[in-house]
């Protein structure tokens, strides 16, 4: 069962086509991954989701039935660009926001005043947002966020300008959505983090979707060829060996791709054999950094057809 | 357009605006402003400076000095002893001598000056005045239709002419205006109505200026403060729209209300004593047609100002492309308060049916000249159809406009906006 369809969504802005014909599906209690580069469409893909602009072809289908004030009642948005009233109070703001969702009363209060104490600013709900630092700014902007209970959390680069802590704070809340069962959809250009939180993702580039489906699908058939390794020593004897396709340096790890999928074993004993320490192998890996450079090239070149698994 | 996400705007708008120090300040501090100019004029107006006068008037013959001192104590500026006058009756060489010895006193000031009305004053009217500020109008004004009077009363005494008709051949004319109006009697007209009508032009150009440019800060503020794609994940940009510019309408509509009811009082109640000649011919339905149309014009400028605030993404840009919508104040305003001077003028009657001008003209001629009640429905009617069509339109840019930042929009480009599917 589907939670969201996005069909053959097109939006055009002063004849630059911004989004173009994208479609894909959401699976319901799944972290969805909307991946590309700045300026590939995401946002503007986003935005016709949560109905702030019209597409001008296509629609969105929410569990049967086309996207209206309903969804935004039941979603949790927290925009790229993100922003507070400056002079109102910490607890105020929350109200507020809660408000526009159409849930106020006592318990709403009650509820925001526990998620203030989890996050440390519970002596801070009289201040103003302006008198707070700027990671406890961010804190209470997720707080306005899922406030409210929302069946859907959409989060828009969440990690630009985060600090780590924020970070990990923001990963656990999206955890324990999860795990709630609730819908989540992450979109960003770091590739690292949607790979270790996303169930599903899609690949946009230039407005178009290049690749979407569950992620260990995908990895598994990208994978086949390529091996991440971690090691300490000197590898530089595999760069003419005639198995090896390529060699990719990602820092911690190296990603090296075989010409057939059998040679992994092979590639392996050679390792060892130079006295390499390896630390880690992993045959069937794949980043999804890697499988982007794939299918989207550098910036000027490499447009592909869809890929769907 | 009205829902709870409206209200719940509203709502913020005005705990924010309403309940702002500056809004009471301002609310409190307009009216003390305007009475305090109107009373330091009328205070400056009142106060000549001349409590402390002393004259000495001298006459050439006895007859006249008698006649000057009998016309000078009926006086109630030589009663009250703001005048101190010593009368001295001298020939011309006396005279000399007399001015001579008392320079020292002209000359720091224990005398303000001395009055010589010589004989052939009854022939050609000419007094002379030895003083150090001999160019003094406050004194002039007020001794001289006196030394006149006396002038014409000695010159025509033995010319057998009547006390009433000397007292004709003294007099000035004087105007008394009156107001033809088709429901009342003539009624005798103040300068109350002008100083109103001037008055209420003024705090309804300066609320609309204001509150448009509060409105228009915080619409840029919302999207400087990128606080608008957050709030458009729940609202939609009519509904945020609205819900501002009601909760600011709301605001500007108690601050008049308020800065209206010293008027109120002194229409409908006795309890100021205002001058007489400060007749007030408004009436009660006056002050709620004000308040009515200038909730309109209020609706109709915040929907401009907010359309304003979103298709530029900082203020300095902002003020900058506010002269369309500030010319729709101003003209209207400088027709409004040139209306006084030729009220019946036909521009200040076409000008009552433009849109946006009318918001400003209309209330200015009402409160000087009868409209016919047609006219007035007309006006009120034309009113709300140019608040609905500008309001829409505003909302139409609005909606475009306050995701868009970056390049500063060129007017073409605001221009297609509008047909934007958004």
């Amino acid at each position: 069962m589907h939670a969201l369809e996005v069909k053959n969504l097109t939006k055009t802005f002063d004849g630059l086509t911004a989004v173009d014909n994208v479609s894909f599906n959401v699976p319901e209690g799944s972290i969805f991954g909307l991946i590309g580069r700045n300026g590939a469409g995401k946002t503007t893909t986003i935005r016709m989701m949560m109905n702030i602009y019209l597409p001008d072809s296509g629609e969105v289908i929410l569990r049967g039935t086309k996207i209206g004030q309903e969804f935004k009642n039941k979603v949790g948005y927290l925009p790229e660009e993100r922003g507070l009233y400056k002079k109102m109070k910490v607890l105020e703001t929350l109200l507020y926001f809660a408000e526009l969702k159409g849930k106020k009363g006592k318990e709403i209060q009650k509820k925001a005043e526990e998620y203030l104490e989890r996050f440390e600013l519970g002596d801070r709900k009289q201040s103003k947002i302006e008198d707070l630092s700027k990671g406890n700014q961010q804190k209470v902007q997720f707080i306005t966020t899922i406030l409210h209970d929302p069946e859907f959390v959409i989060l828009d680069e969440p990690f630009s300008g985060l600090d780590p802590i924020n970070t990990n704070l923001l990963q656990e809340i999206v955890l324990e959505k999860k795990q709630e069962g609730k819908v989540i959809i992450l979109s960003t250009h770091l590739m690292d983090f949607a790979e270790r939180m996303c169930d599903h993702i899609a690949m946009i580039d230039h407005g178009k979707i290049i690749l979407d489906g569950e992620l260990n699908e995908i990895k598994a058939r990208y994978g086949q060829r390529n091996v991440s390794l971690t090691y300490e020593g000197n590898i530089s004897f595999l760069n003419n060996n005639p198995m090896i396709e390529k060699i990719e340096n990602f820092g911690n790890t190296t990603g090296i791709r075989v010409k057939s999928a059998d040679q992994t074993q092979e590639l392996l004993k050679l390792i060892v054999e130079h006295g390499v320490r390896v630390k880690k192998f992993d045959a069937n890996d794949i980043s999804l950094y890697q499988i982007f450079l794939e299918l989207a090239g550098s910036e000027h070149n490499g447009k592909m057809g869809r890929q769907h698994v | 357009m009205f829902s709870s996400r409206t209200i719940a705007v509203m709502k913020r708008e005005l705990r924010e605006k309403l309940l702002s120090k500056t809004f009471i300040i301002m609310t409190l501090l307009i009216p003390v402003f305007m009475f305090g100019i109107l009373g330091i004029q009328t205070f400056v107006m009142s106060y000549e400076g001349d409590q402390n006068t002393n004259l000495t008037v001298i006459a050439e013959s006895a007859r006249i000095t008698k006649k000057l001192q009998d016309e000078f104590s009926k006086r109630k500026f030589v009663q009250n002893g703001y005048y101190k006058i010593t009368y001295a009756t001298m020939d011309r060489d006396e005279f000399s001598g007399y001015l001579q010895s008392h320079r020292k006193d002209l000359l720091n000031e224990t005398l303000t000056g001395i009055v010589y009305v010589p004989k052939n004053a009854l022939t050609n009217k000419e007094v002379e005045y030895y003083s150090k500020n001999p160019n003094n109008n406050v004194v002039f004004k007020k001794i001289e239709s006196i030394i006149d009077h006396a002038l014409v009363d000695i010159y025509f005494q033995n010319k057998f002419l009547s006390n009433d008709d000397i007292k004709f051949l003294s007099k000035h004319v004087d105007f008394n205006s009156y107001r033809i109006s088709l429901e009342k009697a003539i009624e005798k007209e103040g300068y109350g109505n002008l100083v109103v009508s001037f008055l209420l032009t003024f705090l309804l150009y300066f609320s609309l200026i204001f509150l448009g440019t509060m409105m228009m800060r915080s619409v840029v503020a919302e999207k400087t403060n990128r606080i608008v794609e957050v709030l458009l994940s729940s609202v939609n940009s009519k509904e945020l729209m609205t819900g501002k510019i009601i909760g600011t309408g709301i605001t500007g509509l108690v601050q008049m209300a308020i800065w209206m009811l010293p008027v109120v009082v002194v229409i409908s109640t006795n309890w100021f004593a205002l001058p007489k000649d400060f007749t007030l011919s408004i009436q009660l339905g006056y002050v709620f047609y004000f308040l009515l149309n200038f909730f309109i014009g209020l609706i109709t400028f915040l929907g401009l100002f907010a359309m304003v605030g979103a298709i530029f993404d900082n203020e300095q840009d902002a003020q900058s492309g506010l002269w369309p919508v500030m010319l729709l104040v101003m003209i209207p305003f400088f027709i409004a308060i040139s209306l006084p001077t030729n009220p019946a003028s036909p521009i200040g009657k076409i000008a009552s049916f433009i849109p946006f001008a009318s918001l400003l003209v209309m209330p200015a001629r009402m409160s000087i000249v009868e409209v016919p009640a047609m006219e007035v429905v007309l006006a009120f009617l034309i009113n709300l159809a140019t608040m609905i069509l500008s309001f829409s339109l505003a909302g139409k840019i609005y909606r475009v406009g306050i995701l868009r930042t970056g390049k500063k929009p060129k007017w073409a480009e605001i221009v297609q906006w509008i047909r934007y599917k958004y």
